[in-house]
């Protein structure tokens, strides 16, 4: 195994990827000059599709490779474009998000194809081409930047480029409130991120990684602590945890549908792997409390974020909610993996990490695939509220089908993947047991009851989406008139539902790649073995449930089509089923705690209670996020500002004073440092 | 050999499955005072069943006939993860207890979908409920297995049995009496007993699973009413397994396996005994209630994980 690899660095393998590489990231560029310079032409669109397409595979291909441990890519910039360092580097961390963002996007792109073409216009269209292709470029640039200077670039234009196309959308005052709550969120994120980056810099010649890594080990512990915490809340922003999840719910069901996909499936998860990039290879394992607080953070971002989504009832936002759960399962995987590795049970440590990535790539999987079957949905009925679905399945059945494969998938039922990062999860909850102190052994095993709660919560909200959605009656005209979506859409939403299966029963085909992945991140760890033996079960379980099926369909079954029970009346209507509302009553009743709604009874005329004329209720969750942790920051900003009007006199030879004070000040601070 | 004795032990579990449901209501006939039905008399529902049309939702979609089969199909495959007989079952490894509750929870799954594939209120209305119960039932089931996977220094069930197995049965440590209260709790409302719900209820506003399987005839109910019975082996199966194992085979010899087989049959039948007995003592629960009482279970639990951690045996 060695010897190959040094004979792959020395040799021509390494030239063959750079160029691919680079070939990759000039496809990206391509695409926005095609789709702009020929946006009259009528081939415009399949040329940029094409172009977008080869990057992608390229991308896929040179990420696969590196993920396995060959053909790493080192491109140096640093003198050429900027005069600060820009490095890129693709090591198999970078090379597994490089396989998630490619292999996400190609089915997504796919789909796109057919539905941008029947929703937007051909200017519109050429520009959404454009910045899909560039938002994917710095994404891409986000998990192979090799220096603080790139990574924090490709950062901000990861955010500009996915505002950009979430304005695209549309205009109205209410997008733009949210998308200023977007952009404004993520700066705080990335002047986090900056922060973080340039606390190292007292450490360190320059903020290459490579010297970041060397650094590590003459930090001070309170240096090391304010490194972590404040990376864990800049990436946590990005990544949407409690209570930095403001912006996901309002900003991903705003973007067009693909771009959601794009934005729940792969944007969250390059905060991941800036999180785990920080934690792991710079601070190899951070503050001995550091794995605690990411614990918990996880565990309370999981529980209210399947809590709210079960509230939702608009399609889009209720998968946005899912995605704060998901981020939590995927930050108590790494909070896990943190509290192991300061116990020195690496071993278990690697099974944890190894776990959280899985998850990490399998919501990328199912989480695009639902914002896409959402898109299906909203292409067919024009609409994404629940309670004006009903019975698509029969109208939809392939796309329905593919759904089906998303919610159970994201549930965590076993035989899809999501089980399976699940499952490991729990197992390296189970392993705390093993380790020395009081407070791991209790706390770990009682966050897989933590899990339970969360997956039997998603159940209950993915099981409301789906009988709501898909079975029984259509709950308008609109969805009893649903068409099923044309096959370029189909095919994207079931090249995604495939590998959800595939990876199911056979998740050693990540799984195992990823341990080995993970043994690099964490030094001085063997290879959990347990990590092979495990999915065995699945492939035997999945074999008696086909065995089991095929001879319980033996029996024969006349069937006969008979009127619904409606309590021996007639006329059972559409309106006569258990609604999205009421299904999640029962949850919202017994959580209300979380929810505090607002609840407004009025009932005209006021006279007479016992005749109304009329009778409105509503019940708005009141976001106590906004109204306890933000209001009184925006407010002590704005008061801040109305105190700082103050000096501003508008005249010029005041203004002058101020620029020579401060021109006085500096210069006594430099002396007094000198 | 290896292979035929889980085999045999799957079959035994299938088979006996509508038998104790039958035991159970021939003894609260009993406690009634009412000379009752005969316990094999599921099966002969089962049989009338099966032999009848299948009617169906004029709304229904494909998987409206196809949720029956898949519930079945899983509640099979979840009781070949079960050590019965002996420490060894057909399905088996790490974390295989993790693996049965997820199971039962894709059974779970497929069954409220197919409730409310009927376009009727009632359908939902049953799932909505189920979803809400199962959920929170979900903690304490995986605490207490959790807590007592912790003692036995394994993540598989016949490693737990095992090691129950070579324990002095008056040994019984907190843990133990815990993690079965728990347990105990957990099945009830996993298998829809009373005081959770009430399987032989005839009104539909206080149904969970009769309203969700409330529009199936025929052999889809027949499937339905048959892996009911089979979950509710399961779980009795489970506690059995892993608090009770005392009898089961540890030799390949026919007398061993005669009094496994006895033994296991017994203990079924005194949980069933139990079960009926506590039916006919209690009322169903007001529906939020139930949140109440498996919120006990779940401190049960948490204390029982808190006690593997400080507890050192």
């Amino acid at each position: 195994m060695g010897g190959k690899k040094i004979l792959e660095i020395d040799g021509l393998y390494p030239i063959v990827t750079q160029l691919v590489f680079i070939s990759c990231l000039l496809a990206f560029c391509g695409v926005p000059v095609i789709a702009l310079v020929m946006a009259r032409a009528r081939r415009m669109e399949s040329s940029a599709v094409a172009l977008l397409l080869v990057g992608l595979l390229l991308g896929l291909g040179v990420g696969l490779r590196a993920f396995r441990g060959g053909g790493l890519v080192l491109l140096d910039f640093s003198s050429s474009i900027t005069p600060f360092a820009f490095t890129l580097a693709l090591d198999r961390l970078g090379a597994f998000f490089l396989v998630l963002i490619c292999g996400v996007t190609i089915p997504v792109a796919l789909f796109s194809v057919t539905y941008l073409d029947r929703h937007y216009d051909a200017p519109r269209r050429a520009w959404i081409w454009g910045l899909f292709s560039l938002f994917i470029l710095s994404m891409i640039l986000v998990v192979v930047a090799a220096t603080a200077f790139a990574f924090l670039v490709a950062w901000e234009l990861m955010t500009l480029f996915s505002a950009g196309l979430i304005l695209i959308e549309g205009s109205s005052k209410e997008r733009l409130h949210n998308l200023f709550i977007y952009l404004l969120m993520m700066h705080a994120g990335a002047a986090a991120v900056a922060a973080s980056f340039f606390l190292f810099s007292p450490f360190s010649p320059d903020l290459g990684f490579a010297n970041i890594r060397l650094a590590s080990s003459l930090l001070t512990p309170g240096v090391r602590a304010a490194i972590f915490l404040v990376a864990f809340v800049g990436f946590g922003t990005k990544a949407g945890i409690i209570p930095f999840h403001l912006w996901l719910p309002r900003a991903h069901p705003i973007a067009p549908t693909p771009v959601s996909a794009l934005m729940s499936g792969v944007m969250l998860k390059t905060a991941v792997y800036g999180f785990v990039r920080f934690s792991f290879d710079f601070l190899a394992g951070g503050p001995r409390w550091g794995g605690y607080l990411i614990l918990f953070v996880g565990a309370l971002s999981g529980v209210l974020g399947v809590l709210y989504a079960i509230g939702e009832q608009d399609l889009k936002r209720l998968l946005a909610y899912s995605s704060v759960e998901n981020i939590g399962i995927i930050f108590m995987g790494l909070g896990s993996a943190l509290i192991f590795t300061a116990n020195q049970a690496q071993t278990w440590a690697v099974l944890a990490l190894a776990a959280a990535l899985f998850h990490t790539f399998n919501h990328a999987l199912f989480k695009s695939l639902l914002f896409l079957g959402s898109g299906a949905i909203a292409d067919a009925t024009h609409s994404l509220d629940l309670e004006e679905l009903g019975g698509l399945l029969n109208r939809m059945p392939v796309s329905g089908a593919a759904f089906l494969v998303g919610c159970a998938s994201i549930v965590g039922l076993p035989l899809f993947n999501g089980f399976v990062s699940e499952w490991v999860t729990l197992q390296s909850f189970l392993a705390g047991s093993t380790l020395a102190g009081d407070y791991p052994r209790m706390i770990l095993p009682l966050m897989a009851g933590a899990l339970a709660l969360i997956g039997g919560l998603g159940a209950a909200c993915f099981i409301r989406v789906y009988g709501v959605a898909f079975l029984g009656r259509p709950r308008s005209a609109a969805a009893g008139a649903a068409q099923e979506a044309p096959p370029a859409m189909q095919w994207g939403m079931w090249l995604l539902a495939t590998p959800c299966v595939v990876l199911g029963i056979a998740p050693g085909l990540m799984l195992n790649p990823l341990t080995v992945l993970s043994q690099s991140l964490i030094p001085g760890a063997t290879f959990p073995e347990m990590i092979t033996s495990l999915p065995v079960i699945l492939v035997w379980t999945a074999l008696a449930v086909l065995v089991t099926i095929c001879l319980v369909a033996i029996v024969r079954v006349r069937r006969r089509v008979t009127p619904t029970w409606a309590c021996g009346l007639p006329g059972l209507t559409e309106r006569m089923q258990y609604t999205s509302t009421a299904f999640s009553k029962p949850v919202r009743f017994v959580f209300s705690v979380v929810y505090k709604p607002d609840r407004r009874l009025e009932i005209l005329p006021n006279s007479d209670t016992y005749f109304p004329t009329a009778i409105s209720y509503s019940s708005v969750r009141t976001t106590s996020y906004e109204r306890y942790l933000y209001r009184p920051i925006t407010d002590a900003v704005i008061g801040l500002a109305n105190q700082l009007r103050r000096i501003q006199s508008g005249n010029i030879q005041v203004y002058l004073l101020y620029i020579f004070l401060a021109l006085i000040l500096l210069l006594t601070v430099v002396g007094i440092y000198r | 050999m290896s292979l035929l004795l889980p085999i045999f032990q799957a079959l035994l579990m299938l088979a006996g499955a509508p038998l104790v449901g039958g035991v159970v209501s021939a003894t609260k006939a009993r406690l009634q005072r009412r000379r009752g039905a005969s316990v094999f008399r599921s099966y002969a529902d089962l049989w009338k069943l099966f032999r009848k049309e299948d009617l169906t939702p004029p709304t229904a979609s494909p998987l409206f006939a196809l949720a029956p089969l898949i519930v079945f199909t899983v509640i099979v495959v979840s009781s070949l993860l079960l050590p019965v007989l002996t420490e060894g079952s057909l399905l088996g490894g790490r974390g295989d207890f993790i693996l049965l509750i997820s199971l039962l929870a894709l059974a779970r799954f497929f069954l409220v979908l197919g409730g409310m594939d009927g376009g009727g209120a009632f359908g939902g209305m049953g799932g909505s409920r189920e979803v809400l119960i199962s959920a929170l039932a979900e903690v304490p089931f995986m605490l207490s297995l959790i807590s007592v996977s912790i003692l036995a220094q394994s993540s598989r069930l016949s490693g737990i049995v095992h090691w129950t197995l070579s324990q002095n049965i008056f040994d019984v440590s907190a843990v133990h009496i815990l993690a079965f209260s728990a347990m105990a709790m957990v099945a009830i409302a996993e298998t829809g007993r009373m005081p959770v719900d009430n399987p032989t209820t005839h009104l539909e506003l206080t149904m969970i699973h009769e309203a969700m399987v409330l529009e199936y005839s025929g052999p889809s109910l027949a499937f339905l009413e048959w892996a009911s019975a089979l979950k509710l082996n399961v779980v009795l199966s489970l506690l059995v397994a892993v608090f009770l194992p005392w009898g089961m085979a540890t030799a390949w010899t026919p007398p061993a396996l005669a009094i496994a087989v006895l033994a296991y049959a017994g203990k079924i039948l005194v949980l069933a005994v139990t079960l009926a007995v506590v039916e006919s003592g209690v009322a169903k629960m007001r529906m939020y209630a139930v949140p109440d009482f498996l919120g006990i279970a779940t401190a049960t639990s948490i204390l029982a994980v808190v006690f593997t951690a400080l507890g050192r045996r």
